[in-house]
């Protein structure tokens, strides 16, 4: 079961997915001939190659009981990174650049060890003074720092 | 003399006011985000391409250049005064650097570098003047079938000299290959893996992944292993003994020689020097049991190394466009962004953005040595920043970045994305450089594939028919060969567990 779970054959196995969304993705795509190559030519080319890595990648983890196995993730701080920037994507035109701001170092805060609120809203404080003084009044960048407001 | 000619056109491009500005700039905000532990040159490039964008051409290469050498010169002052190197080029740094700031001797350590780098660089930068004009002569003599050749050969040396399995790194090239081909066929039209989205159909930006998969990750991972900080050690004296700096000028000899040469090779680059003239100092050393206890040597040496080597690694870059290393992929990024393709032309038909970011990589190491060394007090405060608040931080520049590029949200969303790719990427122990090499050098070869195929009517023979493109290829399988020998593999581990 561990030999499942080591790197190398986790690794392995993504190439192999990577391959085989690109043939299925590309399935549309013209091959053309080898004189003049079609679009689908070098990406269905470049999937096979990769997944036939993948497959070695695989069998040698399978074969080898050395490998190094994956590190359990810790789901916080990725999550709610991820988490923290899709929501400043979301809100950044919709609301404006404080809200959006607001909400990432909220967000990413909570991701990380140590949460003290009075900390983090100093965080935000002086954050969103040098946005506004650098993006907004020193670059003249065309955002809104709340919308409809400023 | 044209080698004169060219230098002093070099000059007189990087003298403008505005571009010793743009010099300046870089190197404050690279040293700036460089020293904050845990970030190596590589994010701190990425996460900055964004503020070269509106620049034109030379001056944002010149800036790129300047944010490169800050962040390479603020990953030393991490290791030294806080025993956390941000990249793997300045581990060895680490070693003796940190035992000397723990003896008192941390500004002596300091200047050392700083001049010893000065020194490499300037050593580094004399290196590309000459080598660069006949690289460029003998580089477009080439056909598509050779180019293709060469790439070959500079990702395969560039992943056999990197660092752990050599399948994985191969195969993280293809896949990064694979992006690279992301949007519209230049021959044809056609939409590839774009799913109807408009903002693929010029390609996936190349800023967002970079960010992503560098900067984001980094920084995830950083949150991961939760940085506590070992106090940051106080700086007196920046001036080194008469002792030490007798100790300290021939190891700078020594290391800028095997740095410049180590530098040229793909995948070589400053990592290699810097391990290269550790040993080589540690080895003919009349005292080698002082190294690790804050020996002089071995922090002048490495030092030495890896800047020149970060200097001369330009060499293959800008004469045959081929990215030799993670931040080598960077600039070439920057370059197609600035619609520069990389390659021979760019010294013929721009030779004042060549000759003057040449300049310009001069100047930027000067001014890291007279502006840095006063400021270092500085640069220590910011060290004892608590990393909880610099996260959040540096995200919210990440993505004001981001959105900045094309004033699109898209972009954000696309960091968010190939952030979560990097961590994956980095859980596996998948390395990002190769699959960046992959995708910066991914269309450029397609095309050349396919215009090598298209003259010789379809016959693959082509590329072991042309002299130069065979030699190359023979050169590619020679290593490949290499690597699976038994016994090198087993050096070659060896020498990566002294880095990890």
């Amino acid at each position: 079961m561990s030999r499942l779970l080591s790197k190398d054959f986790l690794s392995g196995v993504m190439f192999i997915v990577f391959g085989l969304a690109a043939l299925w993705f590309g399935r549309n795509l013209q091959m053309g001939t080898t004189v003049r190559m079609g679009p689908g030519y070098v990406p269905h080319m470049l999937a096979y190659i990769m997944m036939g890595l993948g497959a070695i990648i695989v069998v040698m983890a399978l074969l080898t009981s050395t490998g190094e196995r994956t590190e359990a993730p810790k789901w916080k701080p990725i999550t709610m990174v991820t988490i923290g920037i899709v929501c400043f994507a979301l809100l950044f035109e919709r609301a404006g650049l404080l809200p959006a701001l607001v909400a990432l170092i909220l967000i990413t805060s909570l991701g990380g060890e140590e949460f003290k609120l009075t900390e983090v809203i100093a965080n935000m404080v002086v954050l969103a003074i040098m946005c506004i003084v650098v993006f907004k009044l020193g670059l003249q960048m065309n955002i809104s720092v709340i919308r409809g407001v400023w | 003399m044209d080698l004169l000619a060219n230098l002093s056109l070099g000059l007189s491009v990087a003298f403008t006011f505005q571009n010793l500005l743009y010099a300046f700039v870089g190197c404050m905000v690279g040293t700036l985000i460089g020293v904050l532990p845990g970030i190596g040159p590589v994010a701190t490039i990425a996460m900055l391409l964004p503020i070269t964008f509106h620049l034109p051409p030379t001056a944002a290469l010149i800036m790129l250049a300047g944010i490169y050498y800050g962040a390479a010169y603020g990953g030393s002052t991490t290791s030294i005064l806080v025993n956390l190197p941000g990249e793997a080029s300045s581990v060895v740094t680490c070693l003796d650097g940190y035992q000397m700031a723990r003896q008192g001797r941390a500004g002596a350590a300091l200047s050392i570098s700083a001049v010893g780098s000065f020194f490499a660089g300037t050593v580094g930068t004399i290196i590309i003047v000459i080598f660069a004009e006949p690289l460029t002569r003998m580089a477009q003599k080439f056909g598509p079938a050779d180019y293709c050749s060469l790439m070959a050969l500079g990702l395969v040396a560039a992943v056999v000299l990197a660092s752990g399995s050599v399948v994985k790194a191969i195969a993280m090239v293809f896949l990064g290959l694979l992006f690279g081909l992301v949007g519209t066929d230049v021959n044809t039209g056609a939409q590839r893996f774009t799913f109807d989205v408009p903002e693929l159909s010029d390609g996936i930006d190349f800023a967002p992944i970079a960010m992503g998969l560098f900067g984001i990750a980094e920084i995830v991972v950083n949150l991961e292993r939760h940085l506590t900080r070992s106090g940051a050690i106080k700086v007196t004296s920046l001036w080194p003994t008469r002792e030490e700096a007798r100790r300290a000028w021939p190891a700078i000899l020594r290391g800028t020689a095997i740095g410049s040469i180590l530098g040229v090779l793909p995948g070589g680059g400053p990592t290699l020097g810097a391990f290269s003239a550790y040993t080589l100092e540690k080895r003919i050393s009349r005292t080698p049991e002082i190294f690790g206890k804050g020996a002089v040597e071995g922090v002048a040496a490495p030092e030495a190394a890896n800047n020149a080597a970060s200097q001369t690694s330009f060499i293959p870059m800008l004469t045959l466009g081929i990215p030799s290393n993670a931040v080598m992929a960077l600039m070439v990024g920057a370059m197609i962004i600035q619609g520069i393709q990389p390659g021979p032309e760019v010294m013929t038909k721009k030779p004042d953005l060549f000759w003057g970011m040449i300049a310009s990589m001069w100047v930027g190491n000067l001014m890291l040595v007279i502006i840095n060394l006063p400021m270092i007090g500085m640069w220590v405060k910011l060290l004892t920043v608590p990393y909880r608040f610099l996260a959040p931080a540096i995200l919210l520049f990440c993505c004001i970045g981001a959105y900045s590029l094309q004033n699109s949200t898209f972009h954000v969303m696309q960091v968010a994305a190939f952030g979560v790719l990097g961590y994956i990427f980095a859980r596996l122990g998948c390395e990002g450089a190769p699959f960046l090499l992959g995708l910066v050098l991914g269309p450029q070869m397609e095309e050349y594939f396919r215009r090598a195929m298209l003259l010789s009517r379809g016959d693959p023979s082509v590329f072991i028919q042309r002299p130069i493109s065979l030699g190359l290829l023979i050169a590619t399988a020679v290593l490949l060969v290499l690597m699976a020998l038994p016994s090198i593999k087993k050096a070659r581990q060896e020498a990566f567990q002294e880095e990890g």
